[in-house]
């Protein structure tokens, strides 16, 4: 099957080599056969990853180590849940889960575009089978998951092995988070491609109109969906196993992942002044090159050992390719940019600095200067080693305090902006917006204040999280309530109706919620307490209301660990509350230990639980306890996000539809389809 | 061993006990002072005992020699009453500057703190700018630098009008 696996993987190397080839030669010479021939091509390419990843997957099953890469990342006794998670633990796996997860995209896209866009999805085609092929390189001769293993041999030769059992899965990998967190996540990285794809296409084709914004909107926001997703998931699992007791500690991977859903989020966000204005065409155009590139750049950051990280199980040479493909991607997209800039020439002008096109502007900026900020951070050891010798750390305290403020303009933004008139708002319209919810948000901030709130940020975030939480409570209101003085429905019913006839828009709001929920949560972080003990048989600990008895020890055992378990009964007011069992796992195959934290969870607060072993000097057990305020905010406010993402991309219950009759003028035609002289169609705009 | 043999030594015990209790890793997070400075700190810098980089105080690797001795260092440094100060530039001496979780606000660090802040005003002063210039910007001016239409705008209504009946947005 290894054979098997390499061989369809060449084969896809080969047929991505054409559509990129002769994707090329269609695009000049326009010859039907040869554009199909490429099309298929790029469906075949996308066949073959799905044969070589299967391949994969089924020698994990089969337990076969001879192969190198199944004998590092997996064992007998790990179970079936964890093989799937081991295909992705490693270098060459994950790089091959990348190209199949970009398979899945390019395959949909060339499937459900195979009789449409016939102007642009040439180009597309070429741009999607460039990807691949940098990625196919990769696991064909870089990194390959089907290397046999193999011992040397008596003159040179080497000898082919197969050990009777593998060296297991990365213990901190055996978490069901992590079957979950890197598809999500790596769905959204290798989902950016699509938005750039056709970016690209559409600037070299010079395809004037927005029409490659729509065509992209909905696969931007399923790749933005993932990328938050996959982000809050990681977030979850460093929260329940790596036992420090937060959920983002500003590693250079997590900020790898921060930087595109930033930009990204900056895209769709200024999508809509192109498409309702026509304006920051080049803006647009650049965001989403921005966001692929940091894709790439994040990869390269986090394989190539350049800045330091917890997931070293990811790092290795393989910088210098993404250097490469990253500098060719550059010089790509800067060249098509120079030749076809006119083409991007702005329609509209601004009529006033108090407008949504300016909150727009002022919404990128933030974006663009936190993902800047970020990245900025994240190398900066390097620079400094560069320019001074002297290597510089730069933690969590920097991030802290150069991104909460950056953090809370971006939210007071989330709250001013959806509210704001296109073109100029009038002063009315702003009293009628804003002065409940400003009025209200003071209010909630002296209140706060009087309940002992005196951390200056917490103080600001709940002030605005209160003001923006009404703000997009009102724009639901007031749109349900016209609806049901029509139609005589309920309120919530009303407000149902109003969101499926503009999902964009009210989607968006609740996303919007969701954001303000996890700032509730980080706000929290502000009461952070904990305590470390080393402990015995009847130890109390004590924090806030709770206190733990410690009951026993025990030890556990399972097929693939044996587990250390501390029982410790929670006490409130001199009640029994329930019982925690936070674990030391240790895992023979790979002779290392993890943590499975104890999290006892309510909307308040988490009482958090580590079991973090044994002091080596006086044999005790040491345990940590953390009390962590609104934690399970920021959990809730992510499905939040997700879910008012998805509703954005439901259709429209009701689009308005006007069909104006007459024919076009001709001119101007030949490079668009015959179907571009019949009747136009406008539908219900979108906000 | 006479009675008053064993005392003195039992005391000493105690007191032993006290001071490695005093000392132990467990403990040193145990004072606010401790943690607040062990905040500014990262553990595993410069060795490849625990690569960990996390806060020193929230290194939650029992057994790590690197936070172990260095908190025990911390600990007693802090018990002694040294100045917040001095107890970093201990650490910095001899871990190197690596150590600190934050760059110093001096020097070429400097740049790491000033950046961000000044992409912020200098992006804030580029928007209005722009809002300002394209405010003043004449309306439908699809042309290219030497006035050359790059796209009709007849042809970019036609194009919208196809986009519109073919996309499901």
């Amino acid at each position: 099957m290894d054979v098997f696996g390499s061989f369809a993987l060449v084969l896809a190397f080969v047929c991505a080599s054409y559509a990129l080839v002769g994707g090329i030669c269609a695009i000049r010479t326009r010859h039907p056969l040869l554009v199909k021939s490429t099309r298929q091509a790029g469906i075949a390419t996308c066949g073959l990853i799905f044969v070589a990843t299967f391949s994969l997957f089924y020698l994990f099953f089969s337990d076969n180590y001879g192969v190198a890469y199944v004998a590092a990342h997996s064992n007998r006794d790990l179970s079936s849940f964890y093989k799937v998670a081991a295909l992705w633990s490693g270098q060459e796996g994950s790089l091959l889960f990348w190209s199949f997860l970009l398979a899945i995209y390019v395959f949909s896209v060339l499937i459900a575009y195979r009789h449409k866009n016939g102007e642009l999805m040439p180009y597309v085609g070429v741009v999607l089978a460039g990807v691949q092929l940098f990625f196919l390189t990769l696991n064909n001769f870089i990194a390959s998951p089907f290397k046999s293993l193999g011992v040397a041999g008596a003159n040179g030769a080497v000898d082919l092995v197969a050990r009777s059992d593998g060296s297991g899965l990365n213990p901190l990998l055996q978490y069901p988070e992590m079957v979950i967190h890197p598809p999500n996540l790596y769905s959204g990285y290798t989902g950016f491609t699509i938005p750039f794809a056709f970016a690209l296409a559409a600037l070299l084709a010079r395809y004037p109109g927005e029409k490659w914004i729509h065509l992209t909107r909905k696969w931007t926001m399923i790749a933005w969906a993932f990328q938050s997703a996959g982000i809050l998931l990681g977030a979850h699992w460093a929260y329940a196993v790596l036992g420090w007791g937060g959920y983002w500690g500003w590693d250079p991977v997590e900020n790898a992942s921060l930087l595109p859903w930033l930009s990204g989020t900056a895209f769709l966000h200024s999508v809509m002044m192109q498409e309702k204005r026509g304006m920051m065409k080049v803006w647009n155009v650049w965001l989403v090159f921005c966001t692929f590139l940091l894709c790439i750049l994040g990869t390269f950051l986090t394989r190539s050992g350049v800045v330091s990280s917890v997931h070293a199980f990811a790092q290795s040479n393989i910088g210098p390719w993404f250097v490469g493909f990253l500098v060719l991607t550059i010089l790509v997209c800067l060249g098509a940019y120079w030749k076809n800039k006119d083409y991007l020439a702005s329609e509209n002008q601004l009529d006033s600095v108090v407008s949504r096109e300016s909150s727009f502007l002022f919404n990128n900026l933030v974006l663009l200067v936190s993902c800047i900020a970020v990245l900025s951070g994240t190398l900066f050891p390097v620079f400094s080693e560069w320019f001074t010798s002297n290597r510089i750390s730069v933690g969590p305290p920097f991030f802290n305090k150069v991104m909460i403020p950056i953090g809370l303009l971006l939210l007071f933004l989330t709250g001013v902006g959806p509210l704001l008139a296109w073109g100029k708002t009038s002063t009315e319209s702003l009293k009628r917006n804003f002065g409940w919810p400003s009025i209200i948000g003071l209010i909630s901030g002296a209140l706060f204040f009087a309940l002992g709130v005196r951390e200056f940020y917490a103080l600001l975030c709940f002030m605005l999280c209160v003001f923006v939480a009404l703000t997009i409570f009102m724009e639901f209101y007031r749109g349900a309530k016209v609806i049901r003085s029509r139609g005589g429905a309920s309120l919530i019913e009303s407000a149902f109706d109003l969101t499926m006839r503009n999902t964009r828009r009210y989607g968006g709001y609740i996303a919007h919620m969701g954001m303000v929920l996890i700032f509730v949560g980080l706000a929290g972080a502000a009461f952070n307490r904990d305590v470390q003990k080393e402990v015995e048989l009847g130890t109390v600990i004590q924090i806030a209301p709770y206190d733990l008895h410690v009951q026993g020890f025990d030890t556990k055992a399972e097929k693939n660990y044996t587990a250390d378990r501390l029982i410790i009964e929670v006490m409130k007011a001199g009640k029994p509350l329930m019982m925690l069992y936070p674990e030391r796992r240790n895992f023979p195959a790979n002779q290392e230990n993890g943590t499975m934290v104890a999290i006892a969870s309510s909307a308040v607060h988490d009482l958090y639980v580590v079991y973090a072993g044994r002091n080596p000097e006086t044999g005790l057990p040491v345990v940590h306890v953390y009390l962590n305020p609104l934690v399970k905010w920021i959990w809730f406010g992510g499905m939040v996000v997700v879910f008012g993402t998805l509703v954005a991309l439901l259709p429209n219950r009701r689009a308005v539809l006007v069909v104006a009759a007459g024919t076009q003028p001709a001119t101007d035609s030949s490079t668009l389809t015959p179907a571009l002289a019949q009747h136009s169609i406008l539908k219900e705009g979108h906000d | 061993m006479t009675k008053r043999r064993i005392l003195p030594r039992v005391a000493l015990g105690f007191v032993g006990a006290a001071l490695s209790l005093a000392i132990s890793p467990a403990e040193a997070q145990q004072t606010d002072r401790a943690k607040q400075i062990g905040g500014k700190l990262l553990c595993g810098v410069g060795t490849p005992i625990c690569q960990c980089n996390q806060i020193l105080t929230q290194c939650n690797h029992v057994g790590c020699q690197n936070s172990t001795a260095m908190l025990k260092t911390l600990d007693k440094r802090v018990a002694k009453g040294e100045p917040e100060e001095t107890i970093l530039q201990g650490f910095v001496q001899e871990f190197g500057t690596a150590v600190l979780s934050e760059p110093p606000k001096t020097g070429f660090s400097l740049v790491a703190w000033i950046m961000p802040f000044f992409y912020l005003i200098g992006g804030a002063i580029l928007v209005v700018f722009v809002i300002n210039r394209w405010s003043k910007r004449p309306q439908q001016r699809l042309a290219t630098p030497n006035h050359a239409p790059a796209v009709s705008a007849d042809y970019l209504e036609r194009a919208r009008a196809q986009s519109a009946r073919e996309t499901d947005d």
